[in-house]
């Protein structure tokens, strides 16, 4: 093993030596790669490395496949124990968690402001992995929202696709009311043991758990306020299909019980899977919540790269990142047309992937529209402990169905927050 | 029979039967969602389908089969004798060798059984890092070889084991190693059986520790590839069932075969 480490170091040193010579860099050693999913993520990564090591056939990939609790387990362990070399090159962090590894592990991740050129990504994906100034990550997948709609369903009820543009929350709970008058369909599943309908709302206001400099807000935080408002309204009017779990969520809109879905893009295959339904979906902005700063575009999940400052191949990691993920539009492509996956560079949206028209969504180019909200999707913080403050948050929504007012609400939330923080 | 006691044994029954039907449920629907699509195993349906074959050819397609079996099998037999050897060499000294520390010493061993895994993960994980051990199945089978719960399982159990032919055996001259081998082990099998069944479980089904330590494809068992399939975004639920299932046949195999002595080596446990 060691000799083998030191052949390798010896080899790298060689070819750096004569990269200084040659213009062109080069790189022999191994990439370790940890994500999560086999179909997605660790398909995309093997895909982006095969078209690096074309060009750069000295260059070697190792993806390990791991759950993403398990992912996190390990870097977590890692990191507390400060076994560098137990670290693999790469790993891909959740966009609601990189703020944590950040900040809590400063130094551990390589920072790429200077080698990375990041105006070409959408502005809040940049910002989420930004400390202090820097830049630390590789902007990945996005889950940039959309209003998932059943033309047939609306259409019955007297609603055409213009309708749908430049919703409200309020004109949306009203159109709801029509659709279930006149076709006996709900108008959304809605999950009240989880938080990401809030998350959607709260962030299209360009707010969240945290302000700027990552402090928690919640009792004075307008955007949560009126996402809590706006699902109790929903509640309230009894528009929904409740669901238990995602699976169950996922079913009252595959088994056509439901008019509309707000979700992330990642939903798009789920969607279309339903191959019965073509030609019977729309896509519109998401609505809009009725307060300062308040906007169509909101993000659900995604995650990003991240390069470890102790890695050994941290220069070919970065490269490989930048060649492939900051520049190559053919790429993003690829992975959108085969895996369904939205990618944060904005250039992604000229290729020819990006400009089809969409025949199981009647023919609109949905792709072009996600990209335009993309771009505006509101930049927020974070902040170390979202995943802490949003269990508070679950953990009082069911009270809202039963009429609790928002500010009670807040306070209980806000003071199980400090709680679980501390 | 009188009416009453007509009535008791049927409730006894209803209640058995009710007891048997929930433990029994998750592996029945295990089996049955194995042989049907992802879709269909999520909309709750509980007949027979016909994707068994597909999602076997998937499961075998994703999964280097051989490989993770091979991994697990390795780690779960190597440990699990190990153990046992260990642990009964412990439990027989404790009950044999009088001294004043004995208890003292017996006491801290059972101590280590309140410190959770969580606390000492860490601090492990160091210990194995510094010895150059991560990513490989030794570093799996070390902490887990003295096990306090098995050292106290043969305690228990030797308070059962006939003093007289510790005694008769070294009138006859046998050394220490030699009762131990020639007459403790066959003495004890059910014992032996008992725990054998217990700890090739714990192993096989070992989670948490092989995650933090294990670090590539080649390495994983068989319980890290499946909550790795389990966590995708759209998981393919029968290639998760065909997952489980195999992960659990081999636990199953081991207590049917060894069903009889690990009952008596329970019974025996107790006297």
């Amino acid at each position: 093993m060691y000799s083998k480490t030191n052949l390798s170091r010896f080899a790298a040193g060689a070819l750096a030596a004569a990269s200084l010579l040659a213009s062109t860099a080069a790189f022999a050693g191994e990439v370790t790669v940890w994500c999560w999913d086999p179909n997605f993520n660790v398909a995309i990564m093997k895909e982006a490395a095969a078209r690096y090591s074309a060009k750069h056939p000295e260059t070697t990939f190792n993806i390990v496949d791991f759950a993403k609790a398990d992912v996190e387990q390990k870097l977590q362990t890692a990191l507390s124990s400060g076994t560098t070399d137990a670290l693999p090159d790469i790993v891909l962090i959740e966009d609601y968690g990189a703020q944590k590894y950040l900040q809590s592990f400063p130094g551990a991740f390589a920072e790429l402001s200077s080698k990375v050129d990041f105006s070409g990504f959408a502005p809040y994906k940049v910002q989420l992995m930004t400390m202090d100034g820097a830049v630390y990550g590789m902007p990945f997948d996005s889950g940039v929202t959309g209003l998932y709609y059943r033309k047939d369903y609306l259409e019955q009820a007297g609603f055409k696709p213009e309708d749908m543009q430049d919703l409200t929350w309020d004109r949306f709970i009203e159109i709801g009311k029509q659709v279930e008058a006149k076709t006996g369909k709900k108008m959304l599943g809605l999950d009240v043991n989880d938080a990401g309908f809030v998350r959607i709302l709260m962030q299209s206001a360009g707010g969240w758990y945290f302000d700027k400099d990552g402090n928690l807000s919640i009792e004075n935080n307008a955007a949560l306020k009126a996402a809590l408002e706006t699902e109790q309204k929903i509640l309230q009017a009894n528009i929904h299909k409740p669901a238990a779990g995602w699976t169950e969520w996922v079913a009252t809109f595959t088994s056509g019980d439901v008019a509309t879905v707000t979700t992330g893009v990642w939903i798009t295959g789920t969607v279309k899977a339903q191959a019965d339904q073509s030609g019977k979906w729309g896509v519109a902005p998401i609505p809009k919540l009725n307060v300062e700063g308040a906007s169509h575009a909101s993000n659900l999940g995604g995650s990003s790269w991240y390069v470890t400052a102790s890695s050994a191949e941290k220069d070919e990691a970065i490269d490989f990142l930048n060649e492939v993920y900051a520049k190559d539009v053919d790429f993003y492509q690829k992975i959108l047309t085969e895996r369904g996956a939205v990618g944060s560079l904005m250039a992604a949206r000229n290729g020819p992937a990006y400009s089809e028209a969409d025949a199981f969504f009647g023919g609109e180019k949905v792709w072009q529209n996600f990209s335009d909200w993309l771009a505006k999707v509101p930049a927020v913080n974070y902040g170390v402990f979202t995943n802490e403050v949003d269990t508070a948050v679950t953990a009082h929504l069911p009270s809202l169905g039963q009429g609790a007012p928002i500010d009670d609400v807040l306070k209980a939330v806000d003071s199980q927050a400090q709680g679980q923080i501390q | 029979m009188n009416v009453s006691r007509l009535a008791t044994t049927v409730l006894q029954y209803v209640f058995l039967g009710t007891a048997a039907f929930l433990s029994i449920f998750p592996f029945i629907w295990m089996v049955i969602s194995s042989t049907n699509k992802s879709i269909d195993i999520i909309s709750g349906r509980t007949g027979i389908g016909d994707a068994f074959g597909i999602n076997v050819a998937n499961f075998f397609s994703q999964v280097d089969v051989p490989l993770v079996f091979w991994n697990s099998v390795k780690v779960s037999v190597l440990a699990t004798l190990l153990t046992i050897v260990v642990s009964s060499l412990a439990g027989y000294g404790f009950e044999m060798f009088r001294s004043k520390a004995r208890d003292r010493i017996y006491a801290l061993v059972l101590l280590t059984l309140m410190v959770p895994f969580a606390a000492l993960m860490i601090p492990l994980f160091m210990m194995m890092a510094r010895s150059g051990l991560i990513n490989t199945h030794i570093a799996i089978m070390l902490p887990t070889i003295a096990s306090a719960f098995i050292i106290f399982y043969f305690r228990q159990s030797t308070k059962a084991f006939q003093t007289e032919l510790r005694d008769a055996a070294k009138v006859d001259g046998l050394k220490e190693w030699q009762i131990f081998l020639y007459i403790y082990v066959p003495v004890m099998r059910s014992t032996y059986a008992a725990a054998f069944v217990i700890v090739f479980m714990t192993n096989w089904n070992n989670y948490l520790w092989p995650l933090i330590v294990l670090q590539s494809n080649e390495t994983k068992t068989i319980t890290l590839v499946v909550s790795s399939l389990a966590s995708a975004y759209y998981p393919d639920y029968g290639v998760v069932m065909i997952g489980t299932i195999l992960a659990t046949l081999p636990t199953l195999l081991v207590f049917f075969v060894m069903q009889r002595q690990f009952v008596q080596g329970m019974l025996g446990s107790v006297k």
